[in-house]
């Protein structure tokens, strides 16, 4: 797939549905470039996909060892992109992440203060263990996750896209950490939860890993071809009674709806619109990677909880009875499917 | 509307002009529901919605439905459309949404079928509804009815016959007259018993929520407050002092047919009447029996004036103290109070002039039992059960000899007869 999406929503001369066809089949073979290194995690690589065709970031929660790293690096690898891991730590700072301005001597002998790009100027970026940096490291990443920019100097440089944030946090060793703020939550598309394996993937993780060598991953799209699967992602269709769906949803995570005595009672804060445009930007390529060309509530709940668990804010009340986000949400949802 | 249909065929006389009216109110409900259904329809994209959820077909159907007015064939809407088509085809939607009968539409037949039948049956018959109460009230009317008086009469019958049976065994010098009274007590036990097993009886019986025995019950109220101002006027009688035997007995068979309202007590006396004059015609006691009327009628109302106010307080606590009460009463009063104790005096004396025959104290004491039976309801507006004329008192029923038969219903008039041929083959 070469060629550009128009504005009609064709390539050139090619239909668009055919270059979803194409998409969904692309797609597919990078989830089976990904499954060479990663064994299981399906849900955790679908996210991951829908993630990077939606534009969004994904944040990863899990113990250590479960193949995070591993997923992130074969990602780039399927995808033929520039791959960056930044460990963060306590004593990292701001421009450890984004870069600084340094003397630089030209050829003439004069010197001049130039910029020196941090890791963050790259296509995939894995940000391990975001919480153990402080909230000042931390908001380093907010421009450039959100605008695609940073700006050092006074000076805005781009980002090269697509830009494309993976981070990890331990939920485990809490003790030092810094909870990312809400704002910085807000920013990321997914937050998902990397489970441990099940008995037959632990068989054949041990295979792979500890017999012969490792598998080659190949790259099977690249930067181009992402960007155009993002603009075919936009015109997927959706049903009005899809959209009211997510816009329920989204809204009944709001302590402030009094048809919703579930979320006054134990969430403070509720889903942003973002959450809402999340849904639909995910549920299209979802849609799109099924092979279908049109959103169903199906997406809109199988995408619920990666798109919303991250974006409510519980209160003491719910920490106190126990609550979860996960299942004060499927609780809402049933609710709100009910009506 | 069925069911209003059942009913105006089971129950209405004509039925013209309630069938208009239920064939407009059907019309118009018929038409109510077919403009309601009409308007409340789903729409397409309501049906394709339903469709998509009950196929599983992923909001194809809908989506497609939703974008039908675009026309992009070539685009991803062109895909879109073209997918739900493959899709749909493969999907038979009686499938999912097969017509099937409504919940309660077996029910609605039966009511059809028998609103039906019974038009059929109204055509030559009359309502049957009407003639099915009409037969009903007949027959609990009937029952309600016979069943106290034939209790009634099988306790009287049995309580005659041990009468009769005590007769041989007594003789008027053995018995005193504080022997008769500790008899009479013991009497009144007995009787205040099987008054106490009546009434709860009774109690359960009207518990049941009979009618027609509520509708019975009405007229012996009602005649409650008669019996009581003649109770007091026999008082105030007795208590002035005694202006005569005739007097007395004309008020004490007053006051019990008043305070009596109740066939059965009436047909009890009767039948104690009847009883005395059986025996007063038996040859060899008549001449005793008349000499001893006299002397006994003066003791017979004052005994029954003594224990009329005691009887008046027992009905007046009796409904609320039980059985228990009024006997207590009863007994007290009967011997604390003036009249009694004049009529014991006077009784004595009777009793040492005249040798007092066991016989008219046992009819005395049999006459003031039945006191404790007047709370039996049995109106006597429905003919069952008729007082004797208030004119007659005993002793004049004792001497026209026969005459109470008259005052017996016709229908209990065969038994009552009947029974005294029974009782004089006994005697010879």
């Amino acid at each position: 797939m070469t060629s550009s999406v128009g504005t009609e929503g064709q390539t050139g001369g090619q239909p668009l549905g055919q270059q979803a066809e194409f998409l969904a089949e692309k797609m597919a073979e990078v989830r089976g470039e990904i499954s060479k290194a990663i064994v299981g995690q399906a849900e955790v690589v679908d996210g991951v996909l829908i993630a990077l065709l939606a534009g969004g970031h994904v944040l990863l929660e899990g113990a250590p060892g479960l193949g995070k790293t591993m997923l992130v690096r074969t990602l780039a690898q399927a995808v033929a992109q520039k791959y960056s891991r930044i460990q963060f730590t306590p004593d990292l700072m701001p421009a450890d992440v984004i870069g600084t301005s340094v003397v630089q001597e030209n050829g003439d002998g004069r010197k001049s203060l130039g910029f020196q790009p941090g890791p963050i100027f790259t296509n995939l970026l894995l940000a391990d263990e975001i919480n153990r940096a402080t909230p000042k490291t931390q908001s380093a990443l907010l421009e450039a996750m959100q605008e695609k920019q940073v700006t050092v100097a006074h000076t805005s440089h781009l980002l090269e896209e697509p830009f494309f944030v993976m981070a990890t946090q331990n939920p485990l060793e809490m003790e030092g950490t810094y909870p990312l703020p809400e704002a910085q939550l807000d920013r990321f598309l997914f937050k998902l939860r990397v489970p441990y394996p099940g008995r037959e993937d632990l068989h054949d993780i041990l295979d792979r890993t500890t017999q012969g060598t490792p598998a080659t991953v190949s790259p099977v799209v690249n930067g181009t071809q992402i960007l155009e699967m993002r603009k075919i992602v936009r015109t997927v269709p959706v049903a009005p009674h899809v959209q009211e769906h997510v816009v329920k949803l989204t809204l009944a995570t709001h302590p402030e709806n009094r048809e919703n005595l579930l979320a006054g009672k134990y969430i403070r804060y509720g889903s942003s619109p973002r959450g809402a445009q999340t849904l639909i930007l995910g549920g299209k390529v979802r849609a799109l990677l099924d092979g279908r060309y049109n959103v169903s509530m199906d997406d809109i709940r199988a995408l619920m909880l990666p798109a919303l668990r991250h974006r409510i804010i519980l209160n003491f009340e719910a920490q106190a009875d126990g609550r979860t986000p996960d299942d004060l949400l499927e609780e809402i949802a049933g609710k709100v499917c009910a009506k | 509307m069925l069911i209003a249909l059942i009913a105006v065929a089971a129950a209405s006389a004509k039925l013209a002009g309630a069938l208009f009216f239920i064939a407009v109110v059907a019309a118009v409900g018929s038409a109510s529901v077919l403009i309601w259904t009409w308007r409340n329809r789903p729409s397409r994209y309501e049906t394709a919605r339903r469709l998509d959820s009950a196929a599983g077909l992923q909001d194809r159907i809908s989506t497609a439905v939703y974008l039908g007015g675009i026309a992009d064939h070539d685009g991803i809407i062109g895909e879109q459309r073209r997918d739900a088509l493959a899709h749909l085809v493969k999907v038979d939607p009686r499938g999912f949404f097969p017509l099937q009968w409504p919940g309660n539409a077996r029910r609605a037949a039966m009511l059809v079928l028998l609103a039906a039948g019974l038009f059929a049956y109204r055509i030559h018959h009359q309502p049957p509804l009407i003639s099915l109460l009409q037969t009903t009230a007949r027959s609990q009317l009937v029952q309600s009815i016979l069943s106290p008086i034939v209790h009634a009469m099988e306790k009287d019958l049995q309580r005659t016959v041990a009468l009769v049976t005590m007769k041989p065994e007594a003789t008027g010098e053995e018995i005193q007259r504080g022997d008769a009274v500790s008899s009479s007590d013991d009497l009144w036990k007995a009787d205040d018993k099987a008054a106490g097993a009546e009434d709860q009886k009774d109690a359960a019986d009207a518990g049941e929520g009979d009618q027609p025995q509520d509708q019975l019950q009405a007229p012996g109220s009602q005649e409650g407050n008669p019996s009581g101002e003649a109770r007091q006027e026999s008082n105030s009688q007795s208590q002035e002092g005694k202006s005569g035997n005739e007097s007395a007995d004309d008020k004490s068979q007053e006051q019990s047919e008043q305070q009596g309202p109740e066939g059965r007590q009436s047909l009890g006396q009767s039948l104690m009447q009847a009883l005395k004059n059986m025996m007063s015609n038996s040859p060899n006691q008549q001449s005793n029996n008349r000499a001893a009327q006299k002397p006994s009628g003066q003791g017979t109302p004052q005994s029954g004036n003594s224990q009329q106010p005691g009887a008046t307080e027992s009905d007046k606590r009796g409904e609320s103290r039980g059985n228990s009460d009024a006997k207590q009463k009863a007994t007290q009063t009967a011997s604390e109070g003036a009249g009694s104790q004049q009529g014991t005096k006077e009784l004595r004396k009777d009793q040492e002039t005249h040798p007092v025959n066991a016989i008219p104290d046992r009819v005395a004491l049999e006459a003031s039992g039945f006191k404790e039976q007047t709370r039996m309801k049995v109106a006597t507006e429905t003919g069952t059960a008729h007082l004797a004329d208030r004119g007659l008192s005993p002793q004049q029923d004792a001497v026209v000899n026969g005459a109470e038969q008259e005052n017996i219903p016709a229908r209990y008039r065969f038994y009552v007869q009947r029974y005294f041929e029974h009782t004089d083959n006994g005697k010879q």
